[in-house]
């Protein structure tokens, strides 16, 4: 066992500290604003498409410079500006407290405040709004997606969570994997022996890869990535990166949404363009590629219409102008076929892990 | 040679109108009682405002037999307080067709009190009862008729006549025709409240068959100012009327009787002296220069006649016949019509020829129309090639259409007298739309006289939003000369302006509770239809609407955005002093401070501001 080092990425506990001093910083220009008899605002940065902007340097969407002004003296901006505040003085308790919520709780907690969201959409956005400005990720302020995806492999870490202070566990005491939620992104991560991070699209698979203890022959831990990876696991992704020194790796089915899957690990989407540590830019996709359908002769199954739209709308992402990214989506265009993991069945239910892997860990290498 | 034997028969008006009483509105049970209706409360309210009484007008349908399935007869009963009906007058105006007093170019609502005497006819065609008139011209004794008509010879028949004491002045009408309320309730009942609207200084009363009441007080109680009668204006008339205006204007021979005689004497200097032929006629050409006209034309007939007064009290003169130089008078003692040759060559002929041949052209239109005075009559003579000195009794029938021609192209005319023009007026029309709506806003407007094709013209309109009107979207109310417009609505000019109407850039929502009240007056109403219940769209009429409408929408613009700011001001106070005391609560806790921060003087101070 080796310990990494952990000097490219802050802790845990650092993370919280520099979240909860923003959050008090917002507390008090608005609570001086007020005492000067001034209608207080924040500054949200826009989201629309117009100012979303692909940065080649960090290999990311990110936002650019414009930004709206949100008053309280603007009749149409005062609700939302009270849903923001509100937001912020609810995720610092969160924070505080230690306590985790889900985006239906925020929903539901804002009618505790006499704060009325019409919907969960409207409290999303609101959501959105405060990672914009804070320009933190929700998961930093305890707020979790209902959607969860699993990781295994040999890995300490050392839970933070109230009650759990201190308490360390090893991600592959428990063959079905351990679900990312609150608590494992909160963790330290501690120490491990794995070598590499083979994140894939599908729960079968990793089952079977658990099963065929892919961890120990290749020295690595598996996330599921349960299809579009939710961002604690793209979060856990980078951290295993960065705090672990581990390489990544994207398995994913041989269709134009796998190879985005494996894309939005590599450089975030446009959705998240606000949001600057979700993304692992070293992260390698290695299959399936297009080219791997014929290669394997694998069974196929044909394109849909949208699957072909998908294809076209992708060409147009900056990402996907050169490389493999390029090569592989004009191949799928071409064969206007596509192939599942599940498809390697066919020659075996250990052909994938047996023969498939191995040399398409190969190739990553010289990627 | 045909085997068939046309035989064409004169008939009277009365059998006219009988057989064409679907053009008057009388074509089924339905149409007729509403029309009937129409009839009697226009004649009554038109006989009001004509005396300057402020009008009280009743009105009642009564089913002769309620159990009776519709159609069937009802007794229809109009009452008012007008100046009544001389008792001499009664039969034949309401035992003939045609007998009226309504001639002359004046605004009101009906033209000849023809529809009444239509709905008289209907009436009797149909029930075979009687029309009974009740009178009193003084409020002391009144007469009552029962009258029956005789189609054929549009003759009166006097069933019943009485005189009795009572202690009001005003006529009442009650007929007794087939109707079908049931079908022209909801109509009537639409025209008697539209009429009280566009009749605020009026009282009517409305009972029906059912002993539903409808009642509405005067709201004004100004008469508004009447019309005067005045003079044709140039651009309005056609060649009949040019005709029928000259027959009019022809200088009449004066009646040679004794009371003609005896001021020809005076004016002589003969009152006592009786002299001969010569005598007289020596006297008066000393006397000429200051004899008076009439006298003038009985001298130069005496010189034709070689007559002395003796002798003239004894003859009636019958024909000036010009073109033939004859005269032609009747002598009593012989009992015979005699006819003499007229000299050429007398000074007295022309004398004579002058009278008969009527007044020249420059004085004749100088005369007889408004707006042309001798220097327009001068260049409108130059206009239509016709010479300033013609007498308009020689002229041909080319001369005369030349004449109405030019009339109607001539374009120099000053725009027509509106004072014949009976308008409601601002204030009582205001006053009206306030009582029957009370609306959050109402404004009104009467645009200047204007003109289409010679006839004067007033458009009036008001405009009445919220408040107690329900009503989704506009409803439209038409008038025109204090008449309610209630069929045909969809072609109607009015309508058209209304939909034309961009209303989303006078700040009000297509569905908002919208009333508009619009009114034409004018000498002729260009109706598009003989049913008279819409009007055609004239440039000029259509134009005036438009404007009256903008200036009205504009007002109620002000007053919506006045009323959105208001609105907004509250809305805006609600949300502050809801949404910043949570501000605050949340800051604070942010902040991790104690004290929360003052807000409310802010919130009094955003309150004194927006105040």
């Amino acid at each position: 066992m080796k310990n990494k080092s952990k000097k490219t990425s802050k802790t845990s506990e650092e993370r919280r500290e520099s979240l909860a001093k923003l959050l008090q910083e917002q507390g008090l220009k608005i609570y001086s604003e007020l005492e000067r008899g001034e209608f207080p605002k924040f500054s949200v940065p826009s989201r629309s498409v117009s100012n979303i902007v692909y940065d080649k340097k960090l290999r990311q969407y990110i936002l650019g410079n414009a930004a709206s002004i949100r008053s309280a003296r603007n009749m149409s901006q005062l609700r939302s500006f009270t849903q923001l505040i509100w937001l912020a003085f609810f995720a610092n308790r969160l924070v505080q407290e230690k306590k985790s919520s889900t985006l239906r709780d925020i929903y539901y907690s804002s009618q505790a405040f006499s704060i009325d969201f019409e919907d969960q959409p409207e409290s999303d956005n609101i959501i959105v709004d405060l990672e914009a400005v804070l320009a933190r990720p929700r998961e930093d302020l305890h707020i979790f997606p209902e959607e969860r995806s699993s990781v295994f492999g040999d890995l300490t870490i050392e839970y933070t969570v109230p009650g759990y202070e201190g308490k360390r566990t090893n991600l592959s005491d428990h063959p079905d994997g351990y679900l990312i939620g609150p608590s494992l992104s909160s963790a330290e991560l501690v120490d491990t022996s794995a070598e590499l991070v083979i994140a894939i699209e599908k729960g079968g698979l990793f089952t079977r890869f658990v099963e065929e203890k892919v961890d120990k022959k290749f020295k690595s831990i598996i996330v599921d990535t349960a299809g579009q990876a939710p961002r604690s696991t793209r979060y856990l992704l980078k951290r295993l990166h960065e705090e672990m020194g581990l390489p990544v790796v994207i398995l994913t089915d041989g269709d134009v949404y796998g190879e985005h899957i494996a894309m939005v690990i590599k450089s975030g989407s446009a959705n998240a363009a606000h949001l600057r540590e979700l993304t692992v830019p070293d992260a390698k996709w290695i299959g399936v590629w297009a080219t791997d359908i014929e290669k394997y002769k694998l069974p196929t199954i044909p394109m849909t219409e949208s699957d072909i739209k998908r294809i076209y709308d992708l060409q147009k992402d900056p990402r996907y102008q050169e490389g493999l990214w390029k090569k592989e989506l004009e191949v799928f265009l071409k064969l206007k076929r596509k192939a599942e993991l599940e498809a390697f069945s066919k020659y075996g239910l250990t052909n994938i892990t047996d023969k498939y892997l191995p040399e398409k860990l190969e190739i990553a290498k010289s990627l | 040679m045909s085997s068939s034997k046309e035989s064409f028969n004169q008939i009277s008006p009365s059998e006219f109108f009988y057989r064409n009483r679907d053009l008057a509105g009388f074509s089924n049970p339905t149409r007729s009682l509403y029309t009937a209706v129409r009839e009697f409360v226009e004649n009554a309210l038109d006989a009001c405002d004509q005396a300057g009484i402020l009008p009280d007008v009743y009105l009642s349908i009564k089913a002769v037999d309620d159990e009776q399935a519709d159609p069937k007869p009802y007794v229809l009963t109009v009452k008012d307080n007008g100046p009544g009906i001389d008792s001499k007058h009664i039969p034949l105006a309401f035992g003939t067709v045609l007998y009226g007093s309504k001639f002359g170019l004046k605004q009101a609502r009906g033209m000849f009190g023809l529809g009444a005497t239509m709905a008289i006819l209907y009436g009797q065609i149909t029930t075979n009862k009687p029309v009974v008139v009740k009178s009193s011209t003084d409020g002391q004794n009144q007469d009552e008729y029962e009258l029956l008509l005789d189609i054929q010879k549009n003759k009166p028949i006097i069933l019943k006549h009485n005189t009795k004491e009572v202690s009001k002045r005003g006529l009442s009408v009650s007929i007794c025709l087939e109707g079908d309320y049931s079908k022209a309730g909801s109509k009537i009942r639409d025209y008697v409240y539209q009429t009280s609207l566009i009749t605020p200084y009026a009282t009517i009363t409305f009972e029906d068959t059912k002993g539903e009441k409808f009642h509405q007080t005067k709201i004004v109680k100004t008469m508004p100012p009447a019309p005067t009668i005045i003079r044709p204006h140039p651009h309005g008339i056609d060649v009949e009327t040019i005709r029928r205006m000259m027959v009019d204007s022809h200088f009449q021979i004066p009646t040679v009787d004794n009371k003609m005689i005896e001021k020809v004497r005076k004016e002589l200097g003969l009152k006592k002296k009786n002299l001969n032929h010569s005598q007289i006629m020596e006297k008066a050409n000393k006397r000429w220069p200051g004899l008076s006209r009439h006298v003038r034309v009985v001298i130069s007939v005496m010189t034709f006649l070689k007559m002395d007064f003796e002798k003239l009290s004894k003859i009636r003169i019958d024909d000036l016949d010009v073109a033939n130089k004859k005269l032609v008078y009747w002598d009593f003692g012989d009992s015979k019509s005699i006819s003499i040759d007229l000299d050429q060559e007398s000074d007295y002929y022309k004398q004579l020829t002058n009278t008969v041949q009527g007044e020249t052209l420059i004085s004749f239109l100088t005369k007889r129309f408004q707006r042309i005075g001798q220097a327009t009559a001068i260049k409108f003579a130059e206009f239509a090639n016709l010479k300033p000195e013609k007498r308009i009794g020689t002229m041909t029938n080319q001369e005369l259409v030349k004449l109405s021609d030019s009339l109607q192209k001539f374009e120099d005319f000053l725009s027509p007298d509106p004072s014949c023009l009976a308008p409601l007026g601002e204030e009582p029309l205001k006053k009206g739309m306030e009582q029957f709506f009370k609306p959050d806003f109402l404004e009104v407007v009467q645009r200047g006289a204007s003109a289409y094709s010679g006839f004067p013209f007033i458009v009036e309109m008001g405009i009445a939003y919220g408040g107690e009107i329900q009503s989704v979207g506009q409803t439209v109310y038409r008038f025109a000369n204090r008449i309610p417009l209630l069929y045909d609505e969809g072609s109607d000019v009015v309508l058209k302006v209304v939909n034309e109407i961009d209303w989303t850039r006078y700040k009000v929502k297509n569905d908002a509770p919208l009333v508009i009240v619009s009114h034409i007056c004018s000498t002729r109403i260009p109706y598009k239809t003989v049913g008279k219940e819409n009007v055609a769209d004239r440039p000029e009429i259509e134009r005036e609407l438009r404007l009256a409408l903008q200036f009205l929408a504009r007002k109620l613009a002000t007053f919506m955005s006045k009323r959105g700011q208001a609105e907004m001001e509250k809305k805006r106070a609600n949300l502050y002093s809801k949404y910043i005391p949570l501000v605050a609560q949340f800051c604070t806790e942010l902040a991790d401070k104690k004290k929360e921060p003052d807000y409310k003087k802010m919130l009094k101070m955003e309150a004194m501001v927006e105040e």
